[in-house]
């Protein structure tokens, strides 16, 4: 049986955060994540906001969190090689009503230290949070927001990233420092020892001193498990919508916020895209459906803050749910009460992605405040270089590229402009994509507008090829999602993983 | 830049190598123009190398041809000249050559006496990235099928939907089966075609399901791959829910009232594996518009001119990348027509072209400034092509489509709401693309603005 001081049971992006925090330590670290891939679960349905934090109510976890990670965000951007833009975000108010909830915004974003964090670039440090009541100023921050929209609330620390990429991000640079990624490695069950636990998995047992939790929609289980405390979770489910880019990415734009939920918040991606996220409804667990009246919902919404915005241009509506404790609107960032060697990172939901650095860098203070000792390993990396994106590299680079390798001119994805030879670096790196859709997230492969109608064959040819199986056994997302049945007519060795170039046409 | 090389500089460059870009290639080179076509995949043909089935060529070579076939043809016609093909190469941009001479700007360079500008393609390929120049540009670069996401069907995002066309590429190219128990929902062509396809080879077809009162393919296709095989086609129904995790288990069809919305209680729910779309098809034109091509929003194609010429002086548009065609012959010819216009413009700088025929040329067309004619649809017309009539001496053909299915109406061209065109009471069909000719007369009576409309009529 594999030892290791710590197991990480989850690896959305706070459990990847929270590897790449601890990696910096010397002791022996895993990470146990029932699918195949990396932010699997909610971690790749939100909008990628990156939240400032005035929205949570002051004193909670979340409030910490939010602010602390918006912060962060800067750092760990520049160390694991994410993209995220600082591009600020206008809180949009229509009414007198509006005009009331925005100045309540503001007083929780003092109390939250939202006005002390970094600025967007080209924004002034001492109005970079601030209430605004002259349309004029809402249209020279966003020259698209509704003429209806009549006051405002300015932050500039708010920011966006691909939630994904950053999980991806933090988990490379976890795995460059050592920790063991477990993939397709489902927690069965857990055995309380006198000196830690023994996780029964789907692969094998595993052994761990420490155990922290940060399985999402698995996190009941994993605490009862463990002999945690019992979580009653929700399925607080949520619609988004992608569209197409623009020439000119929109401020993220958030309604004036509901009790239950920030609205329907429009913003632009970190590719150009239009984000439109989300709905709130509690839902069966499980349930991921994108719903009719929830998508028309987001694109009235969208509408209702930028009138102009062609709601047409649809790129890709999808759903997930957010685990959340039932009765608590917070995090539970802590160790437990009843099994001391447990460390819960549950109950994630919004700001999930905005929290996580902050979340991992909270899990650190409480592993030694519980005496554990984090010695600073030298041969900590913090860097991780990114990928090359060939859309984005200088002409000059493309060619260099493409004369070291011709893969790197040969464009699968038409949409994204991505080379066969990213598709190959997204299935290599560590831990690497197992199937079409974490391409897709490494490295846009498919994401465009035709959503893969073009380059999907070939990239399931290329991770058949790079995974040495048969085009059958190539999922599109999880183990189980096959896309291909094998052979039309003789056998396997002519299938698309073994025929490199095809007959020649020309014949 | 330095001075592109020699074996880069062109007179017409296409852009696509299927049935309409080669035959665009083929006219512009039999006009003697230096020729390159630039084809993404490793080979010429086009989406026609999938398409496996009969029916091709009826118009244009007299005969019956399957897509492969047909695609030979052309591919051998080029192969004897020296048009340079280009395959496995990506255009990531067209550019206009920046004025050297002058620091003037050229608003409208295609005025008479003005140089003609020269566009720079780029192209990326396993050799690197390469810039020609050219006077012309075909922009021939087909259509993509709409997806699953922006039809919003609602449900979960399980493995086993596919694009039509998707499934046919794994089909009848890679040999790889994409299911056992399928369910196709649109009926257009594709839709059709693979409905059968699958059913040959050896898979469950449930049904065709449209939520149009009517079908959209060709009447011969709803023939020989629906009733000739017993599949059933549902009309005003459509799926309202896709159901599975990993894999696609089912989905939910329901009927649709005739404002096309769900009727509830009417949903089925229908085990499967597979889901076939066939519901639409839209010109690509990212690459177009980043080079400042103007389009028509109802086409979704580039807005032209009578030679084909978009709103860029110097590029043509034809195919499905201008507006969706029924038949590759219809493209090819459309290209004929483009690969002409693109030579004409390309070579009447510095060369006396051989104008073959009496019909005026791109260049010619400017030479009088007289107003454009705007060309607008109405009635039940959805769209027509070209958009515009730069010059009134010559006879155009103009090409449109109905909206739905019509069992009598009139074509009629008004002016002002003036009819100066009648056309004789016949049915109209939304999957048939439809011709007709504006003649000199009609042009010189005309303002700047023309309608091209089908009305319905009474039984007469």
């Amino acid at each position: 049986m594999e030892r290791y001081d710590i197991a990480i049971v989850g690896a959305g992006i706070t459990g990847c955060a929270i590897a790449r925090q601890l990696s910096r330590y010397d002791i022996s670290l895993c990470v146990l994540e029932s699918g195949n891939d990396v932010a699997l679960g909610a971690s790749k349905a939100n909008g990628g906001l990156v939240h400032a934090g005035y929205d949570p109510a002051p004193h909670t976890v979340k409030a910490t969190v939010n602010a602390r990670g918006c912060e962060l965000y800067g750092t760990w951007s520049r160390e694991l090689g994410f993209t995220f833009h600082r591009t600020g975000s206008l809180v949009v108010g229509f009414t007198s009503d509006d005009r009331e909830r925005v100045m309540a915004l503001y007083r929780n974003g003092i109390a939250n230290g939202v006005d002390k964090l970094p600025a967007a670039p080209g924004h002034a440090e001492e109005l970079r949070f601030r209430i605004i009541d002259d349309a004029e100023d809402l249209h020279e921050l966003e020259p698209r927001v509704s003429d209806r929209a009549t006051c405002g609330l300015w932050c500039a620390a708010t920011g966006v990233v691909d939630p994904f990429e950053v999980a991806i991000a933090a988990a490379e640079n976890a795995a460059a420092n050592g920790v063991g990624f477990l993939m397709g490695t489902r927690v069965r069950s857990i055995h309380q020892a006198n000196r830690g636990f023994e996780i029964e998995t789907d692969t094998g047992s595993v052994g761990a001193r420490y155990l922290i939790n940060a399985a999402g929609s698995g996190c009941a289980d994993i605490s009862r498990m463990a002999g945690g405390e019992e979580l009653e979770l929700d399925w607080r489910q949520g619609n988004i919508v992608i569209l197409d880019k623009e020439p000119r990415p929109l401020l993220p734009l958030y309604p004036v916020p509901t009790p239950v939920s920030k609205g329907v918040i429009v913003a632009g991606t970190v590719h150009g895209n239009t984000v439109i996220t989300a709905t709130a409804r509690l839902r069966e667990p499980g349930d991921d459906d994108t719903y009719a009246q929830d998508v028309e919902e987001l694109l009235e919404g969208a509408r209702r803050l930028v009138p102009d915005l062609d709601t047409k241009r649809v790129v890709r509506p999808f759903a997930g749910g957010r685990a959340v404790i039932k009765g608590m609107n917070d995090f539970l960032i802590c160790r437990s009460r009843l099994q001391p060697r447990l460390f819960q990172a549950a109950g994630m939901q919004s700001p999930g992605v905005a929290s996580a650095p902050a979340v991992a860098e909270r899990m650190e203070r409480l592993l030694r405040e519980a005496g554990i000792e984090l010695r600073e390993r030298a041969s900590w990396n913090p860097i991780r270089k990114a990928p090359v994106d060939f859309d984005l590299a200088e002409p000059e680079e493309q060619d260099r590229l493409i004369a070291d390798d011709p893969a790197w001119g040969r464009i699968f994805c038409r949409c994204e402009t991505v080379p066969e030879a990213e598709v190959v670096a997204a299935i290599r790196r560590v831990p690497g994509a197992r199937s079409v859709e974490g391409v897709k997230r490494r490295c846009r492969a498919g994401m465009g507008r035709c959503q893969g109608g073009f380059c999907q064959s070939r990239v399931v040819a290329v991770l058949a090829r790079e995974l040495g199986c048969n085009p059958s056994e190539v999922p599109l997302e999880d183990v189980g999602s096959p896309l291909l049945y094998g052979t039309v007519k003789g056998d396997a060795r002519d299938s698309i993983a073994h025929r490199e170039q095809g007959a020649d046409f020309h014949g | 830049m330095g001075e592109p090389r020699s074996d880069t500089r062109f007179d017409v460059v296409v852009i696509g190598g299927g049935p309409a870009g080669m035959g665009a290639a083929l006219t512009a080179h039999a006009h003697g123009c230096r020729v390159a076509i630039v084809e993404r995949d490793a080979h010429l043909g086009g989406i026609l190398r999938q398409c496996i089935h009969p029916g091709f060529g009826l118009a244009l070579f007299k005969e019956e041809l399957t897509g492969p076939e047909y695609a030979q043809r052309l591919i051998n016609r080029v192969k004897v000249t020296d048009i340079v093909v280009l395959c496995g190469s990506m255009v990531t941009s067209i550019d206009r050559e920046a004025c050297a001479s002058s620091t003037e700007q050229h608003d409208s360079s295609h005025e008479k006496g003005e140089p003609r500008p020269t566009h720079l393609v780029r192209l990326i390929s396993e050799h690197g990235a390469v810039t020609l120049s050219t006077k012309s540009v075909v922009l021939a670069m087909g259509c993509r099928e709409r997806t699953r996401s922006e039809i919003k069907i609602p449900g979960s995002r399980p493995a086993g939907v596919f694009t039509a066309g998707l499934a046919q590429r794994y089909l009848n190219v890679e040999n790889q089966l994409p299911g056992h128990r399928a369910v196709i929902l649109g009926s257009g062509d594709i839709g059709l075609i693979m409905a059968r396809r699958c059913r040959l080879e050896g898979m469950e077809v449930e049904g065709v399901y449209e939520i149009m009162p009517y079908a959209n393919g060709l009447n011969r296709n709803i023939r020989n791959c629906l009733d000739d095989f017993g599949i059933p086609l549902h009309l005003s129904t459509t799926v309202t829910k896709i159901i599975g995790t990993r894999r696609l288990e089912a989905v939910e069809v329901t009927r649709v009232d005739e404002h096309l919305q769900p009727i509830p209680g009417t949903e089925r729910r229908i085990s499967c594996d597979t889901l076939l779309l066939s519901v639409g098809l839209v010109p690509e034109n990212e690459l177009s518009t980043a080079a400042g091509v103007e389009l028509d929003p109802r086409t979704r194609g580039a807005k032209v001119d009578q030679h084909l010429m978009t709103t860029v002086p110097g590029i043509f548009s034809c195919g499905n990348v201008l507006h969706v065609h029924d038949l590759a012959d219809n493209a090819e010819s459309e290209a004929e027509r483009a690969g002409t216009q693109a030579a004409y413009w390309a070579r009447s700088e510095s060369h006396s072209i051989d104008n073959p025929s009496t019909e005026t040329t791109a260049q010619e067309g400017d030479r009088d400034a007289v107003d454009d004619i705007v060309l607008e649809p109405e009635g039940l017309a959805g769209y027509v092509v070209p958009n515009r009539i730069t010059c009134r001496d010559e006879r155009v053909k103009v090409f449109f489509r109905v909206k739905r299915p019509v069992e009598n109406a009139v074509l009629r061209v008004r002016m002002g709401g003036v009819v100066i065109f009648e056309g004789k009471p016949r049915a109209y069909k939304p999957s048939i693309m439809e011709g007709a000719t504006l003649t000199p007369a009609m042009l010189m009576k005309a303002g700047t603005t023309l309608t091209v409309g089908i009305d319905e009529v009474e039984e007469s």
